[in-house]
């Protein structure tokens, strides 16, 4: 590559000009009927022999073992195209390591692109990990501030919602308690009511997150299923087929980083299925 | 793949050849610096998050960090006041430098580790990844202004008046804060790849202390090395922010100059590369 020089060489992610311009903005774009995202031809890529050299003598080495040592190539994924339209809820599917969380993760902005382009339209609400910067020395109180700003809300915002976050956590008595006090329930609880507390314009979610006890996980079925009205769009990781069937008009199978099949549900999954009845586990993930 | 897909980000989604690069909404998308304003709340939760947090389960708690200054400074009078015991309020000279050295050593080796330390947040939330190491800087700022009260203080208790020559010190000051953050986004881009880096500046910066007068004067620097003076941005930049404060004058305006510029061209250079190399980050936090 013309541009690496000695870091770029070490690199275990082969760095492409015009790349590393992550932006990423929470406007809405409500009026617009364009597509919430457009994903085109979209590769990630790694090398993988370079994986950690993390300390000037061990990168030494490697140059001086160059010659041998060289770039091993793994796309995580690799030429995904695919557009989601307003209101449109999309399920993503395929076995262990395909590279389901690694595509939402680049449409939250969080890794670059190698090749290809993501366009969002909107605000995304990452359900991806809760509680991502959560400190566990400040209090609730804070830790809402802290977290809402992270997840790019003013700060007037946050404060009017405030209430109603606390309220639908259900934790007015210990809101002023640090966080390290809290159960992983109480944090998880939190985390869910601030990230959901706007309505977005796309909702990232990986996996179905089991969240506290029976009755709260009614409240968060209770506000997913208002965002479904509402028409937010949805990204939903899973391997829950009934929840997929359930949630999804439309789904993705992907597998070694590509998209096997995209279409109808029902479709998709009846593939799915069979290819996961036919394949033993072993076989399924790369080596 | 070799082809390199050279042009830049556009942002118009029709463009009928496909380039890499993250977009959104195409209307408001936005380059860093106004990505990095754009998370200014996030700046705000952040150093007071640093501010609060520091002194946490500790019974002076925020006084610390006016205590630890203070120390230091009582104990370098007993150290070397017979050396440099002749310069009127050794104490005062002592202090007004080590304030700003702090900034600019906290604020350093605490930014160049932030992106390192808040990778677990860079692996799961969008953020702009220079906002730890600015946090970083900009706690040290507050830090750095609110010990100037009981700096004040000190003075009038000593019967060091202070006057006008207080509006020069936001110049000195800025710069230091620039010249740090410069400093920290520069190594604090290594740091992400080699972790040596955050040691071999642990060692190098308290060489850079002793090499820059910041306990003693630079008069009894031999003349063979007084060239020394001139590449240590750090003797420019602590002598403008001393001057106002421990002589009640005017800095020196070619000192002044000098250390604003260089902090200007280090932010510049520091922002330059760690821009180039952050979208890599997240593989190597």
């Amino acid at each position: 590559m013309s541009r690496s020089g000695k870091l770029g060489q070490a690199s275990r992610l082969l760095h492409l000009p015009g790349v590393d311009q992550v932006t990423h903005d929470h406007a809405s774009t409500r009026s617009s009927d364009r597509p919430v995202l457009e994903i085109r031809d979209l590769s990630i890529r790694l090398l993988l022999h370079r994986e950690r050299t993390t300390s000037i003598r061990e990168y030494a080495i490697r140059v001086l073992k160059r010659r041998r040592v060289e770039r091993d190539q793994f796309w995580p994924l690799r030429e995904v195209s695919f557009e989601v339209n307003r209101g449109e809820r999309l399920g993503i599917i395929g076995p262990n390591g395909a590279g389901k969380s690694t595509l939402l993760k680049v449409i939250a902005g969080i890794i670059p692109p190698s090749v290809g382009r993501v366009v969002v339209r909107g605000r995304i609400a990452p359900l991806i990990e809760l509680g991502a910067g959560f400190d566990p020395y400040l209090t609730g109180r804070e830790n809402v501030f802290l977290y809402g700003s992270l997840l790019g809300f003013p700060q007037k915002e946050l404060e009017r919602r405030f209430d109603r976050i606390v309220t639908f956590a259900e934790l007015e008595e210990f809101i002023d308690v640090p966080l390290m006090n809290y159960s992983v329930g109480m944090s998880a609880r939190l985390g869910f009511a601030i990230a959901t507390t706007v309505e977005p314009d796309l909702l990232l979610l990986d996996e179905l997150f089991s969240v506290g006890d029976a009755g709260f996980q009614k409240k968060c079925e209770q506000r997913m299923e208002s965002f479904k009205v509402k028409g937010v769009t949805i990204l939903l990781v899973s391997h829950d087929m009934n929840l997929i069937r359930q949630t999804c008009s439309r789904t993705v199978f992907l597998q070694h980083g590509r998209i096997v099949a995209i279409g109808p549900t029902d479709e998709v999954v009846a593939g799915y299925e069979r290819f996961s009845a036919s394949s033993p586990p072993g076989q399924r993930t790369r080596p | 793949m070799t082809k390199a897909f050279s042009s830049g980000p556009s942002v118009r989604p029709e463009s009928v050849t496909p380039e890499p690069g993250i977009y959104f909404a195409e209307h408001c998308s936005s380059g860093p610096l106004l990505t990095l304003f754009r998370y200014r709340e996030l700046l705000r939760q952040l150093v007071i998050r640093e501010v609060k947090l520091r002194y946490k389960r500790s019974v002076l708690g925020f006084a610390w960090t006016v205590l630890n200054p203070l120390f230091a400074m009582a104990i370098f009078t007993m150290v070397f006041s017979r050396i440099f015991g002749d310069r009127p309020n050794y104490p005062l000279y002592v202090i007004t430098a080590l304030l700003g050295w702090n900034l600019f050593s906290l604020g350093t080796s605490r930014g160049l580790d932030s992106v390192v330390i808040n990778g677990p947040i860079i692996r799961k939330v969008f953020v702009p990844k220079a906002i730890f190491p600015v946090a970083s800087v900009a706690s040290q700022v507050v830090n750095f202004v609110f010990s100037l009260v009981p700096l004040f203080l000190f003075m009038v208790a000593i019967g060091v008046g202070f006057g006008r020559s207080l509006l020069w010190l936001p110049i000195p000051l800025l710069s230091l804060a620039c010249f740090a953050l410069g400093i920290a986004l520069l190594l604090g881009t290594f740091n992400v790849f080699f972790r040596d880096v955050k040691y071999f500046y642990e060692a190098g910066v308290l060489a850079w202390f002793y090499a820059t007068p910041i306990f003693y004067p630079p008069e009894i620097i031999p003349d063979t090395f007084k060239f020394l003076l001139y590449v240590n941005p750090m003797y420019a930049l602590l002598e403008s922010l001393r001057t106002p404060l421990y002589q009640g004058t005017a800095p020196r305006l070619d000192l002044l100059f000098l250390g604003l510029g260089i902090s200007l061209f280090t932010l510049l250079l520091g922002w330059a590369v760690f821009h180039r190399f952050e979208g890599r980050f997240i593989h190597y936090v």
